[in-house]
């Protein structure tokens, strides 16, 4: 049967802007879309393996991200925008990971074999998400990594007192159980050229990272004693230790790297570590725990000045360096164009490491183009380049964070699916969700919302923790964990569904009611027949939506079609209760008299 | 002046209707009144044509006796004038009694009464805020004690009763009559909507229409409320009718 254009209309109102459905602010945020508060709600009911279950559906190393991730879901999470406390959601994921993770659990089925071959160049987060998802597609899949470990950057670039290395070989085992081959230590464009893998393989998924260092042209950075963050970081990462460092330690940097290099420069016996950045102290681009705890260990921090000149002895070794005061660092274009004034101040010290960015390195010979930082240039949707068997993922096409870099994998590994496939790179495809978004979401607090603090985790003391490369962080107990599960706001909107039992009959939201109204042209009628008109719905949307006047415009078009009667059986005796309610028996009027 | 009772009103209580109007003939000595359907029912059921044919009937009433403010005791005859007549105005009967205030010998009746009222508000008036407190400013002057929920006033539930959802999908209509009543602590519950009275005591809770309190005797927790009188169409129908000769009686009197 046919409804009205106004029916329509409303229905399809409601479905476009109802926000049942919409993803919570955590998972919107999180470019790999794991399911926060539900994970969050196992945790607080003390389902710890329901909970592992849940992060697994997205991510491969629960424990890993739970340690190190620089979680964009508390920068989000309603308890950060309305009190500055966050859920410790990456804490949370730690502790799943810590009670519940064991091998058994893990999905390991792969696809039906395709017979085509994919290599992975780098076995950082993007290769491996990448390679994962290959795998599960039913292709085979080899990754190269010029380092003889796993976990790219996550090994060689974060420090082992944040991230333990046995947890990422124990994560990483995961992708060995589905089939997925490791040549470790083989350096693509040099010992295998670039060229050589794409004629051996179907497809090639450039992850190779960004791990060249690099040091700005300030005077004096040819002293001895002048090193690059990844080079610093990685030689410590893999042996404990840096020879060519001194005891008087300065850091130049203000982001999570510089925090990382002053950190573990205690842990290789410094005895004075300064942090030197551009940034006052409340602008550090680093994140607020790695700040904190770098203070906690007795980093000095210099914030606001700029390296004017590395000062050298005679035999040419760092001595120490002028600094210059920062009068500004960005221009009013919001460019990096730092300015600084006359005042200068000289600090003592015998090795400078400069955490100022790092590039990727070609790998490719030229063959692909690079920009900025030497990534390379690739379709944002796709991460298609310009040779169409060639996909890049991770620092090499622009991911900032592990957990982009995991996103940025799976969608190269999706557009080599398809072209494997010869299927369109685009068609079909909803970008939106392949990486962080912005959520639809727009809701009151939950009545009776309190402003409760964020659960403190167990840090070992500054003073035991800073000589030694043992796990910083011991992670929550069964009881903090719960309690900071509690703490969750469970967003979502649905309020219309806690006063309205009639729509829950039908749907979860009324975006699935009408949704599937303007999909199929027709509805039950004991749909709108069921609605009470009280009203309550529209009285609690945040968008006022007329719920009950849209099923009153159903019912009108049924009448229509149902000469002039409700299809309802059960109406039958309304219409005699009414046809009486107007007879002559029952009514009367009388004019009023003096 | 007139006065229209509705339909579940006079079908739970002629004597009711009766004292209600004769308290008013008191006030407002040319009372009239009209005794119909307001056409709601034909209204939620989604016949448009038929309503307005309806609606026009008692329109018609109302001008033949020459009736220029209706006062009403039923929140959908409330709604269903102030939407649909063009020319003649309502006022509910919760927002007239503040105003001509009650007869002494009612106030403070209640006062020695041990009953707790849970108040429920009727829905379709969710947001006449002035009906809702006349309705508190009755129940205070009688002497009774009230208490509000999180679902008082512009939060109202559905008692179940509305959208003529009863005859349609009757297990729903119980699942949320029994919703709603367990939104109050209170067995005891005070209604404006004879309707809703009826909601109520299918789900076992004590439900007095305001006028049972405003006429009747008082109520303390032992003794058990009035019967369900809707749930019986027999009993309604002959109310019904006893109804409409109060109405003529009182208004020739």
């Amino acid at each position: 049967m046919e409804f009205k254009k106004n029916v329509w209309e409303q229905a399809s109102h409601i479905t476009d802007g109802c926000m049942g459905h919409e993803d919570a602010f955590c998972t919107a945020a999180c470019p790999m879309h794991t399911d926060v508060k539900k994970y969050i709600a196992q945790i607080g009911k003390g389902d710890y393996e329901g909970a592992l279950k849940t992060i697994r559906e997205k991510l491969f190393l629960p424990n890993t991200l739970g340690r190190i991730c620089a979680h964009p879901c508390e920068t989000d999470c309603r308890r950060n925008t309305e009190f500055g406390q966050p859920l410790s959601v990456a804490g949370l994921k730690r502790f799943a990971a810590e009670r519940a993770d064991r091998k058994e659990l893990w999905e390991d089925s792969v696809g039906e074999p395709t017979g085509k071959r994919v290599a992975v160049i780098g076995a950082g987060p993007a290769g491996a998400q990448a390679a994962i998802d290959l795998r599960k597609a039913g292709h085979e899949v080899v990754i190269y990594d010029k380092l003889h470990v796993v976990g790219g950057m996550m090994r060689v670039g974060i420090p082992e007192y944040r991230l333990p290395r046995e947890v990422i070989d124990f994560e990483y085992s995961y992708l060995v159980d589905l089939g997925v081959e490791f040549k470790m230590g083989v350096e693509i464009g040099k010992d295998v050229t670039f060229s050589q893998l794409r004629e051996d393989y179907d497809s090639v998924i450039v992850a190779n990272g960004a791990h060249k260092g690099t040091i700005p042209p300030v005077p004096g950075k040819d002293a001895e004693g002048v090193f690059n963050a990844v080079d610093y970081l990685k030689d410590i990462s893999l042996t404990h230790k840096f020879p060519k460092a001194g005891k008087k330690i300065a850091v130049i940097g203000g982001g999570d790297v510089a925090m990382d290099c002053a950190r573990s420069s205690w842990r290789i016996g410094a005895e004075e570590v300064l942090l030197i950045s551009l940034e006052e102290l409340e602008n550090l681009p680093a994140s607020q725990e790695e700040i904190d705890e770098s203070q906690e260990e007795d980093v000095q921090f210099i914030n606001g000045w700029g390296t004017d000149e590395i000062l050298k002895d005679k035999a040419g070794k760092v001595k120490g360096l002028r600094l210059k005061k920062v009068l500004s660092v960005f221009d009013e274009n919001g460019r990096f164009a730092p300015q600084f004034s006359e005042e200068t101040q000289e600090v003592k010290i015998d090795t400078v490491v400069f955490a100022t960015g790092q590039q990727v390195e070609d790998i490719t010979d030229g063959q692909l183009e690079q920009k900025g930082g030497g990534r390379y240039v690739t379709d944002p949707d796709t991460l298609a380049t310009n040779l169409p068997d060639v996909f890049a993922a991770g620092d090499a096409s622009g991911g900032a964070i592990v957990v982009q870099a995991m996103a940025l994998g799976r969608k190269a590994a999706a557009s080599a699916d398809r072209f494997l496939k010869e299927k369109d790179l685009a068609e079909g495809r909803n970008f939106k969700l392949e990486y962080s978004f912005e959520t639809r979401l727009d809701v009151p607090l939950p009545k009776g919302t309190e402003n409760l603090p964020r659960t403190s985790g167990n840090h070992r003391s500054a003073k035991e923790r800073k000589r030694d490369f043992k796990a910083f962080d011991l992670g929550y107990t069964d009881e903090q964990a719960q309690k900071e599960a509690s703490r969750c706001l469970q967003c979502e909107c649905k309020l219309c569904m806690t006063e309205c039992l009639m729509m829950n009959d039908y749907g979860e939201c009324p975006q699935d009611i009408f949704g599937e109204f303007l999909e199929k042209g027709e509805i039950d009628p004991i749909i709108p027949y069921s609605c009470n008109m009280c009203g309550g719905c529209t009285h609690v949307c945040p968008n006022d939506y007329k719920i009950g006047e849209t099923f009153m415009g159903m019912r009108k078009d049924f009448i229509l079609h149902n000469d002039g009667k409700s299809p309802m059986d059960g109406h039958k005796a309304i219409e005699v209760h009414q046809k009486l309610g107007f007879s002559k028996i029952f009514c009367t009027k009388v004019k009023g008299v003096k | 002046m007139g006065f229209m009772p509705g339909c579940s009103l006079p079908s739970y209580t002629p004597e009711g209707v009766k004292k209600t109007m004769e308290y008013l003939k008191q006030i407002y000595p040319d009372l009239g009144g009209v005794q119909k359907c307001c056409g709601k029912g034909t209204k939620a059921l989604g016949q448009e044509e038929k309503f307005k044919e309806r609606f026009a009937g008692l329109q018609k009433d109302i001008d033949d006796v020459g009736i220029e403010t209706m006062i009403v005791a039923c929140q959908n005859c409330y709604k269903t004038i102030k939407e649909t007549s063009d020319h003649t105005d309502v006022e509910s009967l919760w927002t007239l009694l503040p105003k001509i205030g009650l007869p002494e010998e009612v106030r403070g009746k209640a006062k020695d009464s041990d009953v707790v009222f849970g108040i429920h508000d009727s829905c379709s008036t969710r947001y006449e805020k002035e009906i809702q407190d006349g309705i508190r400013w009755i129940m205070s002057e009688l002497g009774y004690r009230v208490e509000e929920t999180e679902h008082s006033r512009e939060n109202a539930r559905c008692c179940g009763f509305g959208g003529m959802i009863v005859p349609a999908n009757p297990d729903l209509a119980t699942r949320v009559m029994k919703r709603r009543a367990d939104d109050f602590e209170s067995d005891h519950v005070v209604v404006y909507c004879a309707a809703c009275r009826s909601s109520m005591m299918k789900v076992g809770k004590k439900a007095f229409h305001i006028l049972d309190l405003l006429w009747g005797p008082v109520v303390y927790n032992e003794e058990p409320a009035p019967e369900d009188v809707l749930s019986s169409p027999a009993k309604s129908w002959i109310n019904r009718y006893k109804s409409k000769h109060a109405v003529r009686q009182v208004v020739k009197a």
